[in-house]
């Protein structure tokens, strides 16, 4: 096989190999956590163990031989941990998972080159090498139990598949074990006894005409399926492509509906129009559960990306001298594949944040007499139609008077502009770009190290970024996510003659507005809806669209919430609410800010989506000092 | 040749690409039908409910190993004339014995060619 050029099926089991010890890996971190505080569970090692073990038997066969190198040693240094012949220490342990990492590396270098051949072993080799030895005691070696590459070197005098095999394992055995040679005949005598009952076996599954595949056939219906064959493994692009042509679907569903609309009001009575409009509700109805069942297809557990941060929890608390535990709430929420994909990097910053920066040191944490041990708290839950993970400490939590005090020094607000502002905005500054990343961070607000990038990335993916502190006891950061991103519920709405399309999760209500109704202050237009005051944006200002005398006063305005923060949006006319299909602007516009998009309504218009969060980013006092300049 | 195309092969390992691998092997020998488990346990499971030929077995498996499962097809009336292959990573003396010991028909080391797997199964069907 080896000798074979890399036929499609061969390429299909590379792949496959490629996400199987992925999956071994991703679970591996984990154990090497947990191994710290349990150094003698058998099963722990035994699991560790097997991960090398099976990596390292598919490889041979695939001719990676350096990742088969690599692994060899490393099962053979946790067999003797599992053995009992070697002691779990942390010096070990590390090596180990330098190992595992090398082992990571090999993969990428399978994943992107074909060949493992672009990463050097030798150094990681050698360590493992080192360990191996320098706990092998000559007692062990004699044994033959530890030095694993021993027996292969010599095939001459190993049974491998002559038609000695039994006899010279027969030996092996005698020389060991009384009775084997006893029990050997026996064996065969077994296998000789068997071959005709399996034949006839056999013919009887092919008599009567039946031809081999329709036995197969019958077999494979009979036999219970393993749960293996009740999954497959698609390639996400297909699942990305079946969604683009649900979202096909869906607009000309859409628009279909409009039409039929149309005509049901203009040919009433006609029986043909009502049919029509009949058969179009149950396309509509087939069409909403098979968006729903394609969304489904592409949804992972959120363990996926969960998988590497006791790990990297662990390294970090070791780099900066502190005690962390890492908490784990609903690994198993699901996401969508291209929100889980895009999540990682947010959650690892935050997450380091809230280690380096959040968490005190045990010292800090005796004097203000908490433990030694912070906790960090990873908090995944789906509620109603989207996702919200909570990432929290216990740590000193962010000092508010110090973030004023910084954006009073650096002259990015005025005293008067300040005092008007809630505490909630005052926090929020930590996510602009730029405002902690001058002075040293811990001075300041104890985070903020590209937090606008963070706010950047989740906003990308449609969800929100929120903080809340209690200083001194702690942080929590809350990110709220779409379950998918490619269909969303909107409100259409109007401005002059420009629809814009508001995503429904974050309106909370639409009130008809009287010229009398906005007030302002400081500069800024506001509303008062039952005692609250709501700032106001202007679509027809933020977009520069040309508004026709003073008719636009009267309107309505769009109540929106983006987590805790409300503003209404000021539009003309309220239409439908409708499902629409992002689909990106395009290389040619690029970004626009405020806009997350555009997609095609019933009648067949280009509508821009507008972006919430850049728009609660807009309504910020400082974002829109920023723009002005 | 005394092997049966259409034997019914039970391929047993914890490691679904292991169980491609050794399918398309035994495609290559013209022996099609195939079942797979993951352990020892399904794999006990599904021979007891259909006839099987062959039983070609990992070593290293989780809940129950090889050896484990050749104890059991051996220990059980119907299923102890069923020959089992046995597939281990390296020829390590202690566990060869151990499954000779226990009625292993015949072992194969991994990475393995289509020609070596015929040879072992020559022996076990002359």
């Amino acid at each position: 096989m080896a000798d074979e050029p890399l036929n499609d099926e061969m390429k299909e089991i590379v792949q496959d190999f490629l996400v199987e010890s992925q999956e071994v890996l991703d679970g591996l971190d984990q154990r090497f956590v947990a191994l710290e505080k349990t150094p003698d569970d058998a099963d722990l090692l035994n699991e560790i163990f097997r991960a090398a073990h099976s990596m390292k038997g598919s490889a041979g066969f695939l001719g990676f031989t350096r990742l088969v190198d690599v692994a060899h040693h490393t099962e053979g240094i946790m067999n003797k941990m599992r053995q009992r012949e070697m002691a779990v220490e942390r010096s070990v342990v590390d090596t180990v998972l330098a190992a595992f990492d090398v082992i990571k590396l090999l993969l990428h270098d399978i994943r992107e080159t074909g060949s493992d051949a672009h990463v050097d072993v030798s150094d990681v080799v050698h360590k493992l090498v080192a360990v191996l030895e320098q706990d092998t005691g000559p007692g062990l070696l004699a044994q033959g139990t530890t030095v694993i590459a021993k027996p292969l070197q010599n095939p001459g005098t190993l049974p491998l598949g002559d038609g000695a095999l039994v006899r010279e394992t027969a030996h092996l055995a005698a020389a060991e074990t009384r009775g084997s040679e006893v029990e050997l005949p026996e064996a065969t005598a077994q296998q000789e006894a068997s071959l005709p009952i399996a034949q006839d076996g056999g013919r009887d599954k092919v008599a009567s005409d039946e031809t081999p595949d329709k036995a197969l056939n019958k077999q494979g219906i009979k036999s219970p399926a393993s749960e293996e064959d009740q999954t497959i493994r698609v390639e996400t692009r297909r699942l990305d492509h079946v969604m683009n042509l649900i979202g096909e679907l869906v607009l000309g569903r859409n628009r279909m509906m409009k039409l039929s609309n149309g005509l049901e009001q203009s040919h009433e009575s006609d029986p043909l129009v009502r049919e029509l409009a009949e058969t179009l509700a149950r396309l509509d109805l087939v069409t909403s559960d098979l968006q729903t069942a394609v969304m489904k297809t592409r949804m992972l557990p959120i363990r996926k990306v969960l998988g590497k941060f006791p790990r990297m929890v662990r390294d970090l608390a070791n780099k900066v001298g502190k005690k962390v535990e890492l908490e784990l709430v609903g690994e198993d929420t699901e996401l969508d594949k291209s929100v889980i994909e895009e999540i990682g990097d947010p959650l690892v910053h935050l997450i380091r944040n809230a280690i380096d920066h959040g968490l005190e040191t045990p010292e800090e944490r005796r004097a203000a007499g908490k433990s030694e041990q912070g906790t960090v708290r990873l908090e995944a839950a789906q509620e109603g139609d989207r996702i919200v993970i909570k990432i929290s400490d216990d740590g000193r939590g962010i000092p508010v008077e110090k973030i004023k005090a910084k954006a009073l020094a650096r002259g990015l607000v005025t005293p008067q502009e300040i005092s008007t502002w809630a505490r909630r905005e005052i926090i929020d500054l930590i996510f602009q770009p730029g405002f902690s990343t001058a002075e040293k961070v811990t001075d300041v607000s104890g985070r903020g190290v590209g937090l606008d990038v963070v706010r950047t990335n989740i906003s990308r993916i449609n969800g929100i970024v929120e903080v809340d502190t209690d200083e001194g006891h702690g942080s929590t950061m809350t990110i709220k996510l779409p379950l998918t991103i490619a269909i969303i519920q909107a409100l259409m709405v109007a401005v002059e003659r420009q629809v814009f399309a508001i995503p429904l999760t974050s309106v909370v209500e639409a009130v008809k507005l009287g010229p009398l109704d906005i007030k302002t202050i400081n500069g800024r237009e506001v509303l008062t809806l039952r005692d609250h005051v709501l700032p106001l944006l202007r679509l027809s200002r933020m977009f520069e669209i040309p508004v026709q005398e003073k008719s636009s006063d009267v309107g309505y305005a769009v109540v929106v919430a983006v987590g805790e923060r409300r503003f209404g949006i000021m539009v003309d006319r309220l239409h439908a609410q409708e499902e629409v299909v992002i689909k990106s602007l395009g290389d040619l516009l690029g970004k626009i800010q405020g806009v997350a998009g555009a997609t095609i309504t019933g009648e067949g218009k280009v509508v821009l989506i507008l972006d919430m969060s850049e728009l609660v980013h807009a309504m910020h006092p400082l974002g829109v000092r920023l723009s002005a300049r | 040749m005394a092997i049966n195309p259409i034997m019914k092969i039970l391929v047993v390992d914890d490691m679904a690409t292991m169980r491609k691998i050794v399918k398309n092997i035994l495609k290559q020998l013209g022996l099609v039908n195939v079942e797979e488990a993951e352990n020892g346990k399904a794999a006990l499971d599904l021979l007891k409910a259909g006839k099987f030929d062959l039983v070609v077995s990992d070593w290293n498996m989780p809940v129950m190993p090889g050896i484990e499962l050749l104890r059991n097809i051996k220990a059980d009336a119907a299923l102890k004339h069923i020959p089992v292959l046995m597939v281990t990573a390296e020829a390590k003396q202690d566990n060869l014995i151990e499954a000779i010991q226990a009625g292993v028909s015949n072992y194969i080391v991994k990475p393995f060619t289509a020609d070596t797997i015929k040879e072992k199964l020559d022996k076990i069907f002359p």
